[in-house]
């Protein structure tokens, strides 16, 4: 039942010459298997986890030290993070050099711009969770950032109500990390790919 | 089954799939190769010099160490690229192709806003050093 609902995501048929390897070199595939594997690992990574300014380090360390296989976990959840965010950039880069945010794709293109914030947005969130001196400061640093745009003190209120690493941040920073930010992309990925079966393809010109 | 096209099973499903189990298997031979680091706790009271915000966010923490009214070119940015199948001085391709003429100036145009962003992020992340001075990072 799962395969036909994944394969009615997709278009029924394609344009053999679109299946052409070096058209799309499969980043939105690729991205989409680092983002698959994202989910997989993250979901291992919360039966350890304990978002508490006071335990999360502590967590974090019991994870690398005593639980088996943890510290790969945690490498591997790292590195599909970056190579996702890696991944979407360079396939939105190929979506505009190969002009397919052209209309009639336009809705597309839009939903792509925001998965791509999204996980920016997911990565970010992800950084503060072992609490350490990096993701303290690079988190703080993100915020001071935020601070700068219009509205952004406001939103640094909304997502930071107590300071960077205290307890109401950690939690909400939790809280959108594992569930509101992935649902979100993963909803998005599923409106997406049923785009392109609604345009007819992964390319423009059918 | 009309003149070159395809059944996406198998054809298309294929080449996803070979995609999905490449990815899969590079990433799970690199995070063995590649530890996820881990410093000290978390301490408000020890500022590291300088501090530097995630990578993927370094190219706009240098970009605003100019001017901090320089973060309305990053919306700029932003808004062109989410904007950017409305944007005037472009007509639709008829045929697939890398650069193609009909949406040249805006591939070139996003050509080297990605560069620049990319070599932002590499001035901030190796030539960045105390109080936000620039260093050689050999």
């Amino acid at each position: 039942m799962l395969n036909e609902f994944l394969s009615h995501l997709f278009p029924r048929v394609v344009l053999k010459r679109n299946l052409t390897i070096s058209y799309t070199f499969c980043l939105g595939g690729l991205a989409f298997s680092a983002f698959l594997l994202l989910l997989c690992s993250g979901m291992l990574l919360l039966f350890y986890y304990q978002p508490g300014p006071e335990k999360a380090y502590g967590s974090i360390l019991l994870l690398e030290s005593s639980v088996w296989g943890g510290r790969y976990l945690r490498s591997l959840h790292r590195l599909c993070s970056h190579l996702l965010l890696v991944l979407l950039m360079l396939h939105t880069l190929r979506v505009v050099l190969t002009g397919a945010y052209q209309k009639p794709r336009q809705l597309n293109w839009v939903i792509g711009c925001l998965l791509l914030l999204l996980c920016v947005f997911e990565a970010y969130t992800g950084y503060l969770l072992p609490m350490d001196q990096l993701a303290l400061w690079a988190t703080q640093t993100g915020m001071e950032l935020l601070a700068t745009f219009p509205f952004g003190p406001l939103l640094r209120g909304i997502l930071v109500p107590d300071g960077i690493g205290h307890p109401m941040s950690l939690l909400r920073f939790y809280a959108l990390h594992i569930m509101l930010v992935p649902l979100s992309v993963l909803g998005l990925s599923f409106l997406h790919f049923y785009r392109i079966r609604k345009n007819k393809g992964v390319l423009p010109y059918l | 089954m009309t003149r070159g096209y395809l059944k996406s099973s198998p054809y298309f499903f294929r080449i996803i799939k070979i995609a999905w189990l490449l990815a899969t298997i590079l990433l799970l031979v690199l995070a063995a190769l590649w530890p996820a680091p881990l410093q000290e706790p978390a301490d408000l009271a020890r500022v590291p010099n300088p501090v530097k915000s995630a990578w993927f966010l370094l190219w706009i923490q240098e970009v605003v160490s100019y001017s901090k009214y320089l973060i309305y070119a990053v919306l700029a940015v932003a808004l062109g690229m989410i904007l950017l199948p409305w944007l005037p001085g472009q007509q639709k391709s008829d045929q697939a192709s890398w650069l193609g003429t009909g949406h040249l100036r805006i591939a070139v145009a996003s050509l080297v806003t990605f560069a620049a962003v990319l070599l932002l992020t590499v001035i901030a992340g190796y030539f960045r050093g105390e109080n936000w001075a620039f260093v050689l990072p050999f």
